[in-house]
């Protein structure tokens, strides 16, 4: 596929994208915030969805070698640079998607988020070109590199190559714990609701409207 | 039309982006955000600083400049595709945030997930629909990381509104 070809493919992709995102007001920072915070699941729910099609569509793909898969090594820098990632949108109140969609909305806190991450990005690439970690994509050997703290690659189709087993039955056993997650997660909405019920109902037993209780005394003393 | 009138479940919105997301991963690589925003920064940059923007070795060891790369048309399209869904559905106004803290906070914010992102190679957007889902390692370093920061933002966040 031709270069222009990938570009209008991957824009028709994001416009959709962003029309869905826009109407459902799907949040990622919210899809973890929430959780943690107001144990609401609203965007969790939707977001374990997503990760269990696409585990069954990746991995399946994977195992007739098809598909184009992320091909780089990984090590510390994954865990901190999402850490670091992770305060940032909370503090911003956006991620990457809400950005995008919430500054096409007109929302001018969004956009300067967006300037602020690209600025970021630019003062990364002068410590970067500084200190030359983590280690550029070129110099990537897919084994670990332990004083770089790189663990090397590994995905459901490297381990298909070594153990023999195709990659779809390993993405079977991730599709299993998330929809034990998105399970106790709807476990946990129902007991939620049904506290909320009760404790509905108490606080009208406990304070029942002023005439009726006048009209029970009344014929009750007669 | 009923489809700008009302919120569209999430579940769904989510269940259909994953089908569309199975078919770019055939056909290009999966859905990812940082990537494309990295080689604007690197294109607006080279527009500002022209020819000593080669002084820094990152934008020619790890992201060369060009702008035919797909993954900015991503970001384009999903700006495109928010615009023209709140403009038909008439949710579009103009926001601006009133304290100076709200400023501040995004500031900070926008900051370490522009810093997080290349120290990662991924955003969150790669992590959720990309790495985890093709069972990278990576995919749960990432995870771990981000829920670690999501539980600690929010401490960061009521620290700095406190003063």
């Amino acid at each position: 596929m031709s270069a222009i070809a990938e570009c209008v493919v991957a824009f028709i992709f994001g416009s959709v994208v962003g029309l869905l995102v826009q109407r459902s007001r799907f949040c990622n920072t919210a899809a973890l915030r929430d959780a943690i915070l107001f144990k609401s699941y609203r965007n969790t729910k939707a977001l374990l969805v997503a990760m269990m099609i696409l585990t069954i569509g990746f991995t399946g793909f994977m195992t007739l070698g098809a598909g184009h898969p992320l091909d780089f090594d990984v090590g510390a820098n994954q865990f901190v640079g999402l850490f670091l990632f992770g305060i940032g949108m909370v503090l911003a109140g956006a991620c990457t998607v809400s950005t995008w969609v919430k500054t096409g909305e007109g929302n001018v806190g969004a956009l300067w988020a967006l300037v602020c991450t690209f600025i970021g990005m630019f003062l990364f690439s002068i410590a970067w070109s500084w200190n030359y970690w983590p280690p550029a994509p070129a110099s990537m050997t897919g084994e670990p590199n332990l004083p770089a703290l790189q663990l090397g690659f590994a995905n459901a189709r490297t381990l298909q190559d070594k153990l023999g087993i195709p990659a779809i039955a390993f993405g079977l056993v991730q599709v299993a714990v998330l929809f034990g997650i998105y399970r106790a997660i709807l476990r946990k909405e129902m007991a939620q609701h049904v506290r909320h019920e009760q404790a509905a109902a108490a606080d009208a037993l406990e304070t029942p409207p002023a005439e009726p209780k006048v009209k029970v005394l009344a014929s009750r003393w007669g | 039309m009923e489809f700008f009138r009302k919120t569209l479940d999430p579940v769904i919105a989510l269940s259909a982006i994953a089908v569309l997301d199975v078919f770019l991963f055939l056909v290009v690589g999966a859905w990812t955000v940082g990537g494309g925003e990295t080689m604007m920064t690197g294109l607006i940059a080279q527009t500002f600083l022209g020819d000593d923007l080669r002084r820094l070795p990152f934008w020619s060891l790890v992201f060369p400049v060009h702008g035919d790369y797909w993954k900015i048309y991503i970001s384009l399209g999903m700006l495109f595709g928010a615009f023209a869904g709140a403009l038909l559905s008439r949710e579009f106004y103009l926001r601006i945030p009133r304290r100076l803290s709200e400023w501040v906070l995004i500031t900070i914010g926008g900051l370490l997930m522009g810093v997080g992102i290349r120290l990662a190679f991924v955003c969150n957007v790669s992590t959720f629909f990309g790495l985890t889902p093709e069972m990278n390692l990576g995919g749960y370093l990432a995870i771990s990381g981000i829920i670690a920061g999501a539980w600690v933002g929010p401490m960061i966040y009521k620290r700095i509104l406190e003063g």
